[in-house]
């Protein structure tokens, strides 16, 4: 019997009584559909990273650290900086986890908090060109520690939280400076992430592990101060057009909740 | 009580312990209550006449595969059931026989209905059960809800009555699981979060309890035999019933487990049953040491 | 950069003397999911460790008939030195740690008991100013107690090294950097048995032996801490609460 097989079962088994429960409005943990779990942020947790924090919703948490190094730009984008987002799922955070290289979940995990982040223009890449074949480069890693539900929003909750907490190195001769900055990212938005899922023909917010068990769909709105900036359906299902509006407002109304944190 | 921390001046083979020189070393962390070393945590290994909650996860000719959070599957001969199950199944057993390796044979398997699979450190088990199935059944009649326990781990919540008060209610013993009087603290708690609990008055602490001479009884971890009330079976509308008297059916208490005479225990047994408690006087293998 | 005067009227550059750690802070059952884990705090590391097992064996047919495969991984996070972002995954250091680390709790992790099963303990340096080793290993240590994962005696690790010709416990970063030895060690606490040992630099056959005693004694103290640390994690109001 493989893990895979019997995760499929049990999901199968969890996945019935949730939709039966479901059908009552009810949650296993009394929220209402459409609540956050309780939410904290730590900013600058690693002294080492020129930007850290770790974002917590649930049990959920997620390290994220800012750091900047000197590099050769892009040969399309000579003038530009590079920004890039990595992430890791950690094989502790949970029992399904499995050491070896980033597997499609950890990689769409990483893309779509990019995305999210990218889109809002919060980073300017072309700030970042240094010199004729040199530009700073912004590296934004994910690390996720513990895993009780809904990654995609604490990820983009702790990679907002640190980007925050970035501090640029001072650059002099084409070499950073790291113990001397030359101020934050200067962010105009808070770019951040609400997820749903679909489970028989309900939607609730923030799903906690046990809820994911059970999605039939997930979907993510990334969004900033009343702007959509990223979206991720993800699953083996549909949604209707007044589906995706609804979920769109929440989002908006949600994500604000959320900025309160930051 | 540390891995590696002296217990006993002496040697003492007893359970989660290591005797190096003639001295009795602690193996897992726990603590010692007159006289006995209790673990507070601790990897379950499935001994005969354990109860266990699981699901099937393979149907095949000989029986069928069960998964019950252990690193070796349970299996349920054909020979040793009448009920049929299918994939998906959630059932509640007892362990006929356990191997070296740790391969589980299961045997008065019923099926459950519909209802929360939970899994728990399987060294909390105990303490959800209390001492006679007192903390099981000061949760079950504060929540309303059916509760199966298995020594796996895995703990099965169904019923009419309060599922989230339920689940709560589990976190909070598995938090406090190492505190003194905490069914009195658990039907506090029940009361506090809206639940209706009296609590039975506690029977006179016995006095440290000679220590078992044979193969601890078995324990059974459930619940219905102390009076199910009746709305807690399943549902027979989302439950086939069938003609099978092993059957989980209405109208009568969902499992009447075997109430083996069970060796008094003194208060606050952190391991109830479990291999916590030292069987001072059993064998034990070389690898247990 | 010069290489800075190292040991100043007895005194380290931080101010200690030559047998001080660095301040150590240990906190067992930081993380929900993870069946046992501990976060170590030392000096300016930061290692967390989780623990899974025993499980079922991946893949099957790896499985050892007579105990539990101990599966052991220490990994650098990109991120976690004062310098350059690096590649992240594996490489031969972290590789040759990972099993040194693993063969360190060989003697003590009851495997036996647990045939064709495996037992995964995971280390991740998320901050890294000198001695990520010890520091995990301690961290692993505290993570399978926390996990209920039997052991015979709980291990704790400690690096010895020579600055400016004196021997000191624990080195810093820039000791790390200039110093002429570094010897780390994990020890048994009861049996006093070395479980890792490894070495670099030069060191005369009188030193390595005083080495060996100060490491020895300087696992002692980290040893208080982990028995101190699994001790609280049962007053902890909630399990899985990280303090970075």
């Amino acid at each position: 019997m493989g893990e895979e097989t019997k995760t499929k079962i049990l999901r199968e088994v969890r996945k019935d009584f949730l939709q039966e429960l479901l059908a009552k409005g009810k949650r296993f943990d009394e929220r209402e559909l459409n609540e956050w779990r309780p939410v904290n942020v730590d900013k600058g947790v690693l002294p080492n990273a020129e930007g850290s924090a770790l974002g917590e919703i649930g049990g959920t948490k997620v390290l994220a650290a800012v750091k900047f190094d000197v590099m050769t730009p892009f040969s399309d984008r000579p003038e530009e900086g590079v920004f890039m987002t990595g992430a890791e799922f950690v094989p502790f955070a949970s029992p399904e986890f499995e050491a070896g290289p980033p597997r499609e979940n950890a990689i769409e995990f990483a893309r779509v908090v990019d995305r999210g982040i990218r889109s809002s223009e919060v980073i300017n890449v072309k700030n970042f060109f240094i010199e004729e074949g040199k530009v700073l480069g912004l590296f934004l890693d994910l690390w996720v520690l513990d895993n009780t539900g809904n990654l995609m929003d604490t990820g983009a909750l702790a990679a907002c939280a640190a980007l925050l907490d970035a501090k640029v190195p001072k650059i002099e001769d084409g070499k950073l400076i790291r113990e001397e900055s030359s101020g934050g990212l200067n962010m105009k938005y808070k770019p951040l992430n609400t997820s749903f899922i679909k489970v028989g023909n309900k939607f609730l917010m923030d799903p906690s592990k046990d809820e994911e068990y059970a999605r039939d769909l997930r979907f993510t709105i990334g969004s900033v101060e009343g702007l959509i900036t990223s979206i991720q359906k993800s699953g083996d299902s549909g949604l209707s057009k007044d589906d995706v509006m609804n979920l769109v407002d929440i989002a908006f109304e949600k994500s604000d909740e959320l900025r309160k944190y930051l | 009580m540390i891995p590696g921390e002296i217990i006993w001046e002496q040697e003492m083979r007893v359970p989660n312990t290591v005797v190096v020189d003639g001295k009795t070393y602690a193996t897992v962390l726990g603590m010692v209550r007159e006289d006995r070393f209790i673990p507070l945590e601790l990897v379950y290994r499935p001994k005969p006449g354990d109860n266990l909650v699981g699901v099937v996860t393979d149907v095949r000719h000989s029986g069928y595969s069960v998964d019950i959070n252990l690193p070796h599957g349970g299996f349920i001969s054909s020979k040793f059931t009448r009920v049929s199950f299918k994939q998906g199944d959630l059932i509640f057993g007892r362990i006929k026989f356990a191997d070296e390796v740790g391969n589980v044979d299961i045997t008065d398997a019923k099926r459950l209905p519909a209802g929360k699979l939970v899994d728990v450190p399987a060294s909390k088990v105990p303490r959800i059960i209390g001492k006679k199935s007192s903390m099981l059944n000061v949760v079950r009649d504060g929540t309303g809800c059916s509760i199966f326990v298995g020594n796996n781990g895995y703990i099965w919540i169904g019923g009419k009555g309060n599922l989230q008060l339920a689940l709560k209610t589990l976190d909070f013993i598995i938090e406090n699981a190492h505190k003194h009087g905490l069914t009195d603290k658990v039907a506090e708690y029940l009361n506090e979060q809206g639940g209706n609990v009296t609590v039975p008055p506690r029977e006179e602490a016995a006095p440290a309890a000679p220590a078992p001479t044979e193969e601890r009884a078995p324990e059974p971890a459930e619940v219905s035999g102390l009076g199910a009330p009746v709305e807690e079976t399943p549902d027979p509308a989302k439950e086939p019933i069938t003609e099978d008297p092993a059957q989980v059916s209405e109208g009568e208490p969902v499992v009447e487990p075997p109430r083996a005479e069970a060796p008094e225990e003194s208060d606050n047994p952190l391991m109830k049953g479990g291999s916590g408690i030292p069987e001072k006087k059993d064998k034990i293998d070389v690898d247990e040491m | 950069m010069e290489k800075p005067e190292l040991i100043k009227d007895g005194k380290r550059l931080d101010g200690r003397g030559p047998k001080d750690l660095r301040s150590v802070r240990i906190e067992a059952g930081v993380l929900k999911e993870a069946q046992g884990s501990a976060l170590v705090e030392w000096g300016g590391n930061k290692v967390i460790a989780g623990v899974y097992g025993p499980r079922e064996c991946i893949p099957k047919h790896g499985a050892d008939p007579y105990k539990a495969k101990l599966k052991v991984r220490y990994m650098m996070t990109p991120f976690c030195s004062k310098g350059e972002h690096s590649r992240s995954g594996p490489n031969r250091r972290s590789i040759e740690i990972s099993k040194v680390m693993r063969e360190a709790f060989e003697p003590v992790v009851m495997t036996k008991n647990f045939p064709r099963s495996q037992i995964e303990v995971y280390v991740e340096v998320i901050q890294a100013e000198g001695g990520t080793r010890v520091a995990s290993l301690t961290a692993a240590a505290v993570a399978l107690a926390d996990a209920g994962i039997p052991m015979t005696d709980m291990v704790s690790a400690i690096a010895v090294g020579k600055l400016d010709g004196q021997l000191v416990v624990d080195l810093g970063k820039d000791e790390d950097n200039y110093g002429e030895s570094d010897v780390p060690m994990a020890i048994t606490h009861r049996d006093k048995q070395i479980v890792l040992l490894q070495m670099d630099g030069l060191l005369t056959r009188e030193e390595l032996a005083q080495s060996l005693d100060d490491g020895i004694e300087g696992a002692d103290k980290v040893y208080e801490l982990q028995a101190e640390a699994l001790k609280k994690s049962y007053e902890k109001e909630e399990r899985g609460k990280l303090n970075l």
